[in-house]
């Protein structure tokens, strides 16, 4: 009981706390407009799983790259870059689109150690370097793609839509697969290492960390990531677009924010995953809801434009609900110095 | 033998300064301000390369050029402004770069949590190894700093000024610890202010005084004055802390009056007094609370408790500009951080002052700037190039003249400076004296905070000494002498039975 | 340019870098009439009157947008709202003449007073908040094109009115766009605003050093929200001046200049870190943005090829004017 008690209490001031309550708070809002059993149904919950997980992937990259204390807004076009690779390497050199995929993980890797250079060797501002980042990719994108174009097989996105064992979605293995290898690097000294350079990377230089080769690895891993959200993206669309998904750089990085990561060093995966429910659950809750005013009073229509103003303001109000929630870390602290001050002798305890 | 030799010649910070520390020996690193002890410690550290000399260790020379090679050799530091990562948690920053292999690669938390809690609980650090660095108290944090260092089981352990922070009862602790080290053998050095601490927990001193080592002494054979004496160079003479304070008595206004202020964690209780005209400097150690207290005043920051009263109303400044549109005017010796504008010209930097005073949309001429700043820099003799110039292209000491213009030239009621020669050549110091005591004797009031002695004692009408973020003594006329000033500084205050005793935090 | 010998030591590229630094504005413009002379050698059709019009116009329509971005970055700050006020004013413009030009005033205090509203959030966000305002503007940002897109129903909606039009697209003397007319006043006042008001002064110091700022007095609050509050409305500006040039207007339909008015003033000269910068520059990079465009679609390169040169020649630009600074920190 004890133990659950102080479980919670680190939980509550864990950075992804604020993510969570966010995430909470949609999630009954979907109750509520939907019914349990609908939003709870297999069928739904496959449909969010496999329509958003490219988004979800690549919010997880970037929190990544958040942790170690840089980002890159250009991961939205980079699965754009993943799709058309494995498309036309499928279509061109006919072979299977397996290969496609691997390839296209090359290219997003090769994407993201130009990121690195610009960011991390080159020192150029992070926020505009990887603007000027999604012009390039966006140009070779169309280089090698001119125009939407491909079709995957059809075993590939049944597959990609298919249940595992009749109730996990398929696309979250990929979920499970980044988890997991998140969960595996985070107890290794790597974990320890990009957490100390986002967070002050003076002083990880000073206990033997090198911030450049740390921040290397993490662009690799966002690499990854990314392309395995190019693939999922291939495998949800079924076709090639060399201009879709650009939008999810800025938008993952909204998530980020709001799942409660900070710049450098502070919050963890499980804010990229509650920061991206919020987003994705807010806009299935505002529709759901309209919906039911639809049915709730005659007469009643409004444009879909309305949802996703509503949605949008909502999305900002969870910013701003961020800063109340950091807030109350920077209290905490506070209420240490009053408390230090006011009893010097009652907080040193005694031998 | 593991003895450790170090001999070092810098220009500036050290010249040929040596340490020598013995296994399961404390020894004392102690020194005035700019005596170069912390950067004897930096250097054991590798977080600075030294110029020349060299270091032994076991006998045979050793290179540090980072902390990892210092890690490696087996010296551990703690930092009086902590290296610890404030976005992690305790675990993990005591853990960072020493953490034990488990299977796989993984780091094996399992048993570093159940050393790390031991570890603490031989601190009797009361506090959650998941808890972040940030959202402790100050002083919890410099705990972690010292078991942070202890975890890497050093033979050698550099502790700089980390008892700063820390109350009575934890200092104890560390000291209890620090023994326990001592009888396993690690050699310990200790870079202290607090003069009582030393006779407590060290065997042997080593003193510095700029940038030179000048003795090497047990503790058990010398006293507090002597000590003091190689220092500073004086021999100390205890004053009462509230000796002076009528001293100035000759009918001028009251400007300032500031009574027990208080601003955790650095000021304490601190009454101050400053009259029309009258030149008042701060000093004492680094770190005693001079710079908090003179913001406190500026508005900067709101104290806890305690009253300002200027021009005989109580005030209560939002923010700087409140204490400037009431003729405040501050002087950063801290110029690139506070003061200066590097990018911008010289005639904008000498107009700063006059640019945050006034109507924001009123039309201001170019011609405006450039005659202000012009008469300025003729006035003060400022050597520019050119006023279009950018300001980072003066030397330092003309940088600060030039500060220290953009706010005479405004004729402010009270002028706050904190340490304004700092790192200032010595021509430039002397013009700014100058300047200072002209403006004094045509009605303005000063309150200057230094780092030097000699500064001081040359230019206030009376000084204050801080002490741990009180008054340790006031000085003027008199009892203006070097030798009084250097007890204050130390905490060295007469009490009623007249014996020389240091002041202890309450 | 010419390097003596005893300079050869030192590389060309840091020869450049001071050139560059040493004005921006100066080396935009000399790049602008090389690309310009590049594409007129290529392609001699190209150099007629018409084209030297639209080059005007349509650096004056991104100067226009780009003033209130000089003065929030010139303050260390970033207004990604740009765009989406720009749009959002348009579309108020066109909506409310419905191509009559009656209601100009109205529209113009309509569209100030959106823009101020604006501003005033983002101002208000960025002091209380201790987000990046990249982060908050762009929150924002989407708010108003939510909201744009809830009140024109993502239609086209009404016309600007004619003599608006003629006002801003007519020629003078046959190849002087009237929109010069209206950089006679616009100009001016912001170069008021940035270099000859305290307001101005103070931007600067703060952006230069904000904590000396604050030391030495300047509200460091209020002069944040100012620009913020000046940088929309000098934005909603541009999108009333942008509904005449497109005569109608949908939503989102200048918010690529949100970063293209960021790049124009990067180019100008104005530094990211704050501090540096002045609107003639900015006016420069625009110049330069726009021949360079230009001279991408004269030469007829194909799409992807003028996405890539541009996000070539950006990384060039950040790496000459950004680099440099942050070494020194």
């Amino acid at each position: 009981m004890i133990d659950l008690k102080r479980a919670f209490a680190r939980f509550r001031r864990s950075p992804a706390f604020a993510g969570f309550t966010l995430f909470l708070f949609v999630v009954i809002l979907n109750i509520l407009v939907q019914g349990p059993g609908q939003f709870f149904g297999m069928r739904n919950i496959n449909t969010l799983f496999s329509k958003n997980m490219p988004l979800l992937l690549a919010t997880m990259a970037m929190a990544v790259l958040l942790i170690a204390g840089t980002l890159d807004i250009a991961i939205g076009i980079q699965l754009a870059l993943v799709n058309v690779v494995s498309i036309m390497v499928m279509q061109q050199w006919g072979v299977s689109l397996l290969v496609g995929f691997a390839l296209g993980m090359v290219a997003a890797l090769v994407a993201s150690a130009l990121c690195w250079l610009f960011c991390s060797v080159l020192r150029l501002p992070a926020m505009l370097a990887s603007f000027s980042l999604i012009y390039i990719v966006r140009g070779i994108n169309v280089l090698i793609m001119p125009n939407p174009q491909g079709r995957i097989a059809e075993v590939f996105y049944k597959t990609y839509d298919s249940r595992i064992l009749g109730f996990i979605p398929f696309s979250a293995v990929f979920l499970i697969l980044v988890l997991a290898i998140w969960a595996y690097l985070m107890r290794t000294k790597f974990g320890r290492s990009i957490y100390a350079v986002g967070g002050h990377p003076r002083n990880a230089f000073a206990a033997g960390i090198d911030p450049v080769k740390v921040q290397f690895q993490a662009f690799m891993i966002k690499g990854f990531i990314t392309g395995l959200a190019g693939i999922s993206l291939t495998l949800m669309t079924a076709s090639g677009n060399p201009l879709q998904a650009e939008a999810y750089g800025l938008r993952s990085l909204s998530a980020c924010i709001i799942g409660g990561l900070g710049f450098g060093g502070w919050g963890s995966m499980a804010s990229a995953v509650y920061g991206t429910g919020f987003l994705v659950l807010i806009q299935n809750a505002v529709y759901y809801f309209f919906d039911l005013l639809f049915k709730l009073i005659p007469g009643f229509t409004v444009t879909s434009y309305w949802q996703n103003l509503v949605s949008d303001i909502i999305i900002f109000l969870g910013l701003l609900m961020t800063i109340v929630t950091a807030k109350e870390q920077r209290e905490a602290l506070k209420q240490g110095f009053v408390k230090q001050f006011k009893g010097g002798d009652s907080v040193a305890k005694q031998g | 033998m593991r003895d450790i030799d170090k001999r070092y010649d810098a220009v500036v910070a050290c010249k040929s300064a040596s340490l020598q520390v013995q296994p399961g020996e404390i020894r004392a690193l102690l020194g005035s301000n700019g005596s170069g002890k912390s950067t004897m410690v930096k250097i054991l550290a590798g977080t600075v390369k030294p110029n020349g000399g060299e270091i032994l260790m076991d006998g045979a020379p050793v290179t540090i050029n980072s902390g990892l090679d210092a890690r490696n050799l087996g010296i551990a530091t703690a930092f009086q402004d902590l290296s610890l990562i404030p976005t992690m948690t305790v675990l993990d920053n005591i853990l960072l770069g020493v953490e034990p292999k488990g299977k796989w690669g993984t780091v094996d938390r399992a048993k570093a949590g159940s050393e790390v809690e031991a570890l603490l609980e031989r601190f009797h650090i009361n506090c959650d190894p998941e808890a972040y660095v940030q959202t402790l108290m100050p002083s919890m944090q410099s705990l972690v700093e010292v078991a942070k260092a202890v975890y890497q089981k050093p033979r050698l352990l550099l502790l700089d000024e980390v008892t700063a922070a820390l109350h009575r009862d934890e200092v104890q602790l560390i000291f209890g610890v620090l023994r326990e080290l001592k009888a396993e053998g690690t050699a310990i050095i200790y870079v202290t202010h607090r003069m009582n601490e030393i006779f407590q927990i060290c065997d042997t001193a080593t003193i510095m005084r700029s940038g030179e080592t000048v003795a090497h002494v047990n503790t058990s054979e010398v006293t507090l004055d002597e000590i003091v004496y190689y220092m500073t160079g004086q021999r100390p003479e205890a004053v009462s802390p509230h000796e002076a304070e009528a001293a100035h008595g000759d009918g001028a206004d009251l400007v300032l009056d500031v009574e027990h202020i208080a601003l955790f964690p650095k000021v304490r209780d601190i009454s101050l007094k400053a009259y029309q005209g009258e030149i008042v400097g701060i000093g004492g150690l680094e770190g005693q609370g001079q710079p908090e207290f003179i913001r406190a005043v500026l508005g900067l920051t709101r104290p806890d408790d305690g009253r300002i009263i200027y021009r005989g109303e109580e005030v209560h400044f939002h923010s700087p500009a409140d204490a400037v549109m009431a003729n405040i005017g501050f002087i950063s010796g801290e110029r690139n951080r506070e003061a200066m504008f590097p990018d911008r010209s010289v005639g904008e930097n000498v107009f700063a002052g006059r640019a945050a005073k006034g109507g924001l949309f009123r039309f201001l001429t170019d011609r405006k700037v450039r005659d202000f700043a012009q008469a300025a820099v003729d006035k003060y003799s400022i050597v520019v190039g050119s006023i279009r110039n950018p300001a980072s292209s003066l030397s330092g000491g003309n940088q600060q003249k030039l500060v220290i213009a953009r706010w005479i030239a405004m004729n402010p009621t009270l002028l706050l400076l904190d340490d304004p020669t700092k790192g200032v050549d010595i021509h430039s110091r002397r013009d700014i004296h100058k300047i200072l005591r002209q403006s004094a004797d045509e009605g303005m009031t000063i309150i200057i905070s230094s780092s030097e002695n000699d500064e001081l004692l040359e230019i206030a009408d009376r000084v204050y000494l801080f002490y741990e973020g009180r008054v340790s003594g006031v000085l003027s006329g008199a009892s203006k002498t070097p030798e009084r000033l250097v007890a204050a500084m130390m905490g060295l205050t007469r009490e009623q039975n007249g014996a020389a005793k240091e002041t202890r935090q309450a | 340019m010419l390097l003596s010998k005893a300079e050869g030591k030192m590389a060309l590229g840091q020869h450049v870098r001071v050139f560059v630094q040493s004005s921006p504005a100066r080396m935009a413009v000399i790049i602008s009439v090389l690309l310009f002379a590049i594409t007129v050698a290529i392609n001699p059709r190209s150099l007629n009157l018409n084209s030297f019009s639209s080059i005007l116009l349509l650096t004056l329509l991104l100067s226009f947008a780009s003033a209130g971005q000089t003065m929030v970055l010139i303050g260390g700050g970033l207004d990604f709202t740009v765009g989406a006020v720009m749009s959002c004013a348009a579309i108020l413009t066109t909506y409310i003449m419905g191509g009559q030009d009656g209601n100009l005033l109205l529209v113009f205090a309509l569209a100030m007073g959106m823009g101020a509203a604006i501003g005033l959030l983002n101002g208000f966000c960025a002091v209380k908040i201790d987000l990046p305002p990249m982060i908050v503007t762009m929150a924002i940002s989407n708010v108003v094109t939510r909201l744009s897109y809830v009140l024109t129903a993502g239609t086209f909606s009404g016309y600007a009115g004619p003599a608006f039009v003629e006002s801003v697209v007519g020629k003078i003397l046959g190849f002087i766009p009237k929109l010069t007319l209206y950089a006679l006043v616009l100009v001016p006042l912001v170069f008021y605003l940035l270099n000859r008001s305290r307001f101005g002064r103070q931007l600067y110091l703060m952006g230069n050093n904000p904590t000396a700022a604050q030391l030495t007095g300047v509200k460091v609050n209020k002069i944040r929200i100012l620009m913020y509050v000046f940088s929309a409305m000098l934005a909603a500006f541009a999108g009333m001046i942008g509904a005449a040039y497109m005569k109608t207007a949908r939503c989102q339909i200048f918010d690529e200049y949100a970063f293209s008015s960021l790049v124009a003033v990067i180019v100008g000269g104005t530094a990211f870190t704050g501090g540096i910068g002045s609107f003639a520059g900015s006016i420069a990079g625009a110049l330069l943005m726009v021949t360079l465009s230009n001279g991408l679609t004269v030469l007829a390169l194909t799409q992807p090829v003028r996405n890539l040169v541009q996000g070539i020649v950006m990384v060039l630009l950040l790496i000459m004017y950004n680099r440099a600074r942050a070494v020194r920190q």
